[in-house]
C-alpha cells in the first residue's frame, strides 16, 4: 500500500465530494490510505480478527465509493459518516442482523430544524471541539465512552464488567454526554 | 405532538454505536423517526464515533488491498439518494417498524390473548423480543415487574401508570425496581411497541394476559 500523509478533515470531505460528483478513482485511493487502516484498526479493537477485520476495511471503502452521493457535507464529517458506514456494514455481515433505522423520506417522520446554512463551516471547528472535550472527560467517563464504542456490550454487560452498579454507568454516560454537547452546541 | 418521555442516553448510544442488538436499534429507531431531539443526541453520538474512528491507531493494510478494491470500482453502480415519495395517507407506523409489519398497523394480525389484550410478536434476537400489543380503552394487562429491561413506545392512543402518561412517541423504560399497572387512556385503542430482554414478574398469583405475552 502506498503510504499517504494524511489530509486534513475538510479535504477529506472533499474527497467523498470528488466520488460523489465525478467517480474519482484518484480521490479513493487518498480515502482509502487515510480510512481503510483505521477501519481495520476499529475492527480489531472491537475483537474482530485481522483478516476478517482487512476484508470489512475493504467492503466498507467500496460501500463509501457506491454511496458517496448520499454523504451530506452538512450533516456529517466524513469521519463520522464512514463510521457509520462501517458500523452498519459490520452488523449486516459479521451479526447477520438488519439495521432498523428512521427514513427522513417516510411520511411518518417527524422533520425536527434542518442544519443550518452556516453548518458546513462549523463542521470543522465542532469536531475540534469534540476531540478535545473527549480528551477532557475524566477516566471514569472516558472508560465508559470507550467501552460503548469497542466492547460492542450493553450497557448491563459493561456494568458487570466493571462491577459497577448500573445506575453508576448510566450517570457517568450522561454526565458524558452533557459535556460532549457542551461542546458541540447541541444542548437543548 | 410533544413527546416527554425519552430513551436514556445509554439505549441512544446503544444504537449510534452500533452495540445495541437489532430488538433496541428497532424500537429506538422507531422513536427517532419520531423525536428530533433524540435524532440530534444520536447524531452527536455518531459524531464521537467518527472522533474515535479518525484518531484510532491505523492498522496497517496488506499490499494488494488497495489495488484488488481500485480493480472493483468500475463494476460498483453508484446509490442515488432516495426522492421523497407522493404523499401517502397519515401513516401511524413510521420506518423502521413498517418495514417489519409489512404495511400500517391496520395490516398487523392481533391475537387476542385476554379481554381487551391482544398481541402481535415482531421480533426475537437472543434473550431479547419485540411485540407489538393493543389495548382497548380502559384496558389493563395486570401488576407486574421486571427481571430485565423494558422498552415500550407508544404509537397510538396512550397509557398511564404510577410514572405517568404516556402518549404516541413516547418511550417508556421500566426496570426491576418498577412495579406498575398500565392502564390504557379512555380515548381509544392504544398500540405499543415493547421489548423485553427477560421474562415478567407478576405480583399476584393470578398471571394477567401480559404472563402469556412475556412468559418466556
Amino acid at each position: 500500500m502506498t503510504k499517504t500523509d494524511s489530509p486534513p478533515p475538510a479535504r477529506l470531505n472533499d474527497l467523498v465530494v470528488l466520488i460523489a460528483q465525478s467517480r474519482d478513482a484518484r480521490a479513493f485511493e487518498l480515502l482509502f490510505g487515510h480510512f481503510a487502516p483505521r477501519i481495520k484498526g476499529y475492527l480489531i479493537r472491537l475483537g474482530t480478527s485481522g483478516a476478517v477485520a482487512e476484508d470489512l476495511a475493504q467492503e466498507t471503502m467500496l460501500a463509501v465509493w457506491r454511496k458517496a452521493a448520499l454523504f451530506d457535507p452538512a450533516r456529517a464529517s466524513a469521519s463520522t459518516w464512514i463510521f457509520t458506514v462501517a458500523r452498519n456494514l459490520r452488523i449486516d455481515l459479521l451479526r447477520h442482523e438488519r439495521r432498523p433505522d428512521f427514513d427522513p423520506n417516510d411520511p411518518a417522520f417527524v422533520p425536527g430544524q434542518e442544519p443550518a446554512a452556516d453548518a458546513l463551516m462549523m463542521r470543522d471547528d465542532e469536531d475540534a471541539n469534540l476531540r478535545i472535550a473527549l480528551a477532557k472527560l475524566s477516566p471514569e467517563q472516558a472508560e465508559i465512552v470507550q467501552m460503548s464504542f469497542f466492547a460492542d456490550k450493553p450497557h448491563s454487560a459493561i456494568a458487570a464488567e466493571l462491577g459497577l452498579p448500573l445506575g453508576t454507568v448510566k450517570s457517568r454516560l450522561r454526565l458524558a454526554m452533557v459535556r460532549i454537547r457542551a461542546a458541540l452546541g447541541t444542548l437543548p | 405532538m410533544t413527546i416527554r418521555h425519552h430513551p436514556g442516553d445509554e439505549f441512544l448510544l446503544a444504537h449510534a454505536s452500533g452495540a445495541g442488538s437489532e430488538t433496541v436499534s428497532l424500537i429506538v429507531g422507531t422513536h427517532l423517526a419520531l423525536c428530533p431531539p433524540c435524532r440530534v443526541k444520536v447524531a452527536s453520538m455518531e459524531q464521537m464515533g467518527g472522533a474515535l474512528l479518525a484518531g484510532i491507531a491505523p492498522a496497517e493494510m496488506s499490499a494488494s488491498a488497495l489495488s484488488s478494491a481500485m480493480a472493483k470500482l468500475d463494476d460498483i453502480a453508484a446509490d442515488k439518494p432516495a426522492q421523497s415519495s407522493d404523499p401517502l395517507p397519515p401513516v401511524i407506523a413510521p420506518e423502521p417498524l413498517r418495514s417489519y409489519i409489512h404495511g400500517d398497523i391496520d395490516r398487523v394480525r392481533w391475537i387476542p390473548i385476554g379481554p381487551g389484550v391482544s398481541y402481535r410478536p415482531l421480533l426475537k434476537r437472543r434473550d431479547a423480543r419485540v411485540q407489538l400489543i393493543r389495548t382497548a380503552p380502559g384496558a389493563g394487562v395486570g401488576t407486574h415487574t421486571h427481571r430485565g429491561e423494558e422498552l415500550t413506545l407508544v404509537l397510538t392512543g396512550g397509557f398511564t401508570d404510577v410514572t405517568g402518561s404516556y402518549r404516541r412517541g413516547d418511550l417508556q423504560t421500566t426496570t426491576p425496581e418498577i412495579v406498575h399497572r398500565p392502564v390504557t387512556d379512555a380515548d381509544g385503542y392504544c398500540v405499543t411497541l415493547a421489548m423485553t430482554d427477560a421474562p415478567l414478574k407478576f405480583m399476584s398469583p393470578i398471571v394477567g394476559v401480559l404472563g402469556k405475552l412475556f412468559g418466556f
